[in-house]
């Protein structure tokens, strides 16, 4: 019983010295976090001290006039008595040690009766005296005896005149078990001379006990009273600042909601002072920060609907004025050489010029919000695959080789094909334009979470600088640069927003000289919050500086067997 | 004469330039520039072929659409500036064919329309099974318990695609190129808008097809065929 009782205790224990160990931490976190909790420590911590200080002071001055007041009672009693000892010693009659004996403990005893409260009385002869009558000395309590000191019977031995000196009064509070306690006393001092025993010492033994209980009960009063007004002042602290915190954390709040895009939220106003207006301009903030967003929303929302308004009006015209030169260009063999290159330049812009309205469309449609991904289960292989193959004719005319290493296992992912496919083609047209006749690899590589395709050349490159700017819209790396093989500029931005709606990441990695390295980096499941790719970004190796083989020709041993650059010239009709 | 196309468009230069393409292919073309004429110039023409604007004064694309189709199964191609998935898909569902988005080559177009007006060029009786429908391709009837479905051409070429190798799974872009002529990069939608429309209308319960069977991942093949 008592050992489960003591297990009890010790676990209690555990819990009380871990909770104690975590307060020190978790107050210092809330001092650091809380306005409150700091004003209404501080000011506690100041009101305290300032309490303290008082209490200290008002007690010491308690004791000193209660003790002073006392003093002056009590020596005022005491001169009286001697007197009145005096008196009787010096009306006596006495002659014999046996009379003088009676007279002084007759004395005593009168005198004992005679003051204010407990005190009690002693006689003792004075030393060197040669007289004929010896009396014993005499006391009211002979035990305390002790209490007077020898240092004030010196100073009482002096001569006339009061002494006195504080003593410790030991009392029994039980006579039982003989226990005592301590009281406080005053011991006061005078000669009197008695009549055929010579001088004597009268002492007067004062006990301070009522005072000491008074200014015990003063000091209680004044503890009780501090400890009121700390709670007080606690309080009140955590009450004002309540109401000045309370508004504060609620437009905290507020203003957090908003920034989350809520802008509708305001913060309740009641009243007319300091913290009303802290809200009434914090509304008004609110208010005007939401017009204003709401106006920018609504013009961005006009400029894209006005630049795909634009696309989708001009596709009518586009259409007609294509198809006039299709005819034209069809039966260009019959014009003069001037009119025929007119021909053939009209149909070369046309093209340019509806890439540029397809990618335009496109990035409107992103920008709209309109884009939609489309996705299955796909393995990534084939699109890589697809891609690589479409891109070999161009490869071939700008004497590039492809390196495409593609896993031996499946690469599931969840992708929308038609997306991938268009980033990876633009990629791959990018590498090769820019890879001055030297190899392309293409690398795909997936893991448990991710996909990834690395389009590396070792061209050109550019500057981290320019890389930066890769993805913006109609950025070109050399403004003066003649362009091959046109694109409109923004093929790699509609990349980004293509990888961006698959969730995934498109990111380039370039040094001048060093050529450069895109990596598509897409989720195989769809919600999967990517962490990592399975492949690097920056090649591992440096590439081979050495002058690259570069191709004059094709070499048809070199290339895989290829499907007709498809068109719809070719289209077979059925 | 290769055939009359009804070429429904408001851009009148654009109508004008696509009938002098057709022309030099042998077509003949007939015009339209409104949307609530339409339907008397396509019952007075009687067409083989309908190029439709989707969009068009008065009624649009594709309330025409429907209207053409609820009385004619003649192949629809709508011509479309707008490459948005709905606009596209909410064509195809009001019974058009095929679409080509603007601006198109004039071989494109060429192409779209030849394909929808082919017809089986073998003369030789064929009759073919599947499921619990009996199709005979060269007198172009469908029919379960001698009873004749209603097809358009595009849809019954689409189940003949299917028909003739019922041990094959086709995929959207084998069936594209198969049935719509596309040679590559083409839109898998019109399949799947296509195949539901042909399941709407042989399948007993379309939710639950045993006709035209959808292989996870890979596409369509036709269902088991009882012996």
């Amino acid at each position: 019983m008592s050992a489960k009782l003591a297990a009890r205790a010790r676990r209690a224990w555990r819990l009380i010295r871990v909770r104690l160990a975590r307060r020190p931490r978790a107050f210092a976190r809330s001092w650091r976090s809380s306005l409150q909790v700091r004003v209404i420590a501080t000011t506690l911590a100041i009101g305290l001290v300032t309490l303290a200080v008082l209490g200290v002071y008002l007690s010491d001055r308690m004791r000193n006039g209660l003790f002073t007041q006392r003093v002056d009672q009590v020596l005022e009693e005491s001169a009286r008595g001697t007197q009145q000892a005096q008196a009787t010693f010096d009306s006596s009659t006495a002659t014999t040690s046996t009379e003088v004996q009676q007279l002084i403990n007759d004395v005593v005893l009168a005198l004992r009766a005679g003051g204010s409260g407990d005190r009690e009385v002693f006689m003792l002869r004075a030393p060197g005296q040669a007289m004929p009558v010896l009396v014993t000395p005499m006391a009211s309590d002979a035990s305390l005896y002790s209490l007077i000191s020898k240092d004030l019977r010196a100073q009482t031995q002096k001569g006339p005149g009061q002494r006195w000196q504080s003593a410790a009064w030991p009392v029994a509070t039980s006579t039982v078990s003989g226990s005592e306690t301590v009281e406080p006393a005053i011991v006061v001092g005078q000669t009197v001379t008695v009549p055929v025993a010579g001088t004597y010492e009268l002492y007067f033994l004062y006990s301070l006990q009522s005072e000491q209980d008074r200014l015990a009960f003063l000091q209680r009063m004044l503890a009780i009273a501090g400890a009121a007004l700390v709670a007080l002042l606690g309080t009140m602290t955590w009450v004002v600042t309540r109401q000045v915190v309370r508004p504060v954390r609620i437009a905290a709040e507020v203003a957090e909601r908003l920034a989350d895009g809520h802008l509708e939220e305001r913060m309740p106003v009641r009243g007319q002072d300091e913290l009303a207006t802290l809200g009434r301009s914090f509304n008004e903030m609110a208010e005007s920060l939401q017009e204003q967003i709401i106006r920018m929303e609504q013009l961005g929302a006009l400029q894209r609907r006005f630049v795909s308004d634009v696309s989708h009006e001009l596709r009518t015209p586009l259409t007609t004025i294509r198809m006039a030169g299709e005819v034209l260009h069809a039966s260009r063999g019959d014009f003069e050489p001037a009119i025929k290159r007119s021909a053939e330049l009209l149909l070369m812009q046309l093209d340019r010029f509806e890439d540029l309205l397809v990618d335009l469309l496109e990035i409107s449609r992103f920008d709209a919000g309109a884009a939609v991904l489309d996705a299955e289960g796909r393995d990534v292989r084939d699109a890589v695959s697809a891609v690589v193959e479409q891109a070999v004719p161009l490869a071939e005319r700008k004497g590039s080789w492809l390196s495409v290493a593609l896993p031996e296992k499946r690469c599931q992912a969840d992708i929308d094909p038609r997306r991938v496919e268009r980033i990876l083609r633009n990629l791959l047209v990018n590498a090769i334009e820019h890879a001055e006749g030297t190899t392309v690899e293409v690398t795909l590589a997936a893991d448990a979470e991710a996909v990834a395709v690395t389009v590396r050349d070792t061209g050109v490159g550019m500057t981290i600088e320019e890389s930066e700017h890769v993805f913006d819209r109609f950025w070109r790396a050399d403004p003066a640069r003649a362009r091959t093989t046109g694109g409109s500029g923004l093929g790699l931005a509609i990349s980004l927003e293509d990888a961006r709606l698959h969730g995934g990441w498109l990111e380039v990695w370039s040094r001048p000289a060093q050529g450069a390295c895109f990596r598509l980096t897409l989720p195989r499941r769809a919600g999967i919050r990517l962490t990592g790719s399975p492949l690097p970004l920056e090649p591992a190796r440096p590439p081979d500086v050495e002058t690259p083989v570069r191709r004059t020709g094709v070499d048809p041993a070199a290339l895989p067997d290829l499907e007709p650059d498809v068109d719809l010239d070719h289209q077979d009709v059925r | 004469m290769k055939g009359r196309v009804l070429v429904v468009d408001d851009d009148t230069a654009l109508a004008e330039m696509i009938g002098i393409v057709l022309r030099s292919e042998g077509f003949e073309p007939v015009f339209c520039a409104d949307g609530d004429d339409a339907l008397a110039v396509f019952r007075a023409s009687a067409p083989d072929l309908v190029l439709l604007d989707l969009m068009l004064p008065g009624k649009d694309g594709t309330e025409v659409c429907r209207l053409i189709r609820a009385e004619s199964g003649v192949p629809i191609v709508m011509l479309t500036a707008k490459t948005d998935t709905v606009d596209i898909v909410l064509g195809l569902e009001s019974g058009a064919d095929d679409y080509i988005s603007k601006p198109f080559k004039p071989k494109e177009l060429i192409a779209r329309v030849r394909v929808r007006l082919r017809r089986s060029d073998d003369p030789a009786p064929e009759h073919l099974a599947i499921g619990d429908l009996t199709i005979d391709v060269t007198g172009h009837r469908v029919t379960r318990d001698g009873v004749p479905i209603s097809l358009t051409p595009l849809e019954f070429d689409l189940l003949v695609a299917l028909a003739r190798k019922p041990w094959q799974v086709f995929t959207r872009e084998v069936l594209l190129e198969r049935v719509w002529g596309y040679r590559h990069a083409a839109d898998t939608r019109l399949v799947n808008v296509h195949v539901q429309r042909l399941r709407s209308k042989i399948e007993a319960d379309p939710e639950r097809p045993e006709i035209v069977v959808t292989v996870r991942g890979v596409g369509y093949k036709a269902g088991v065929t009882p012996q």
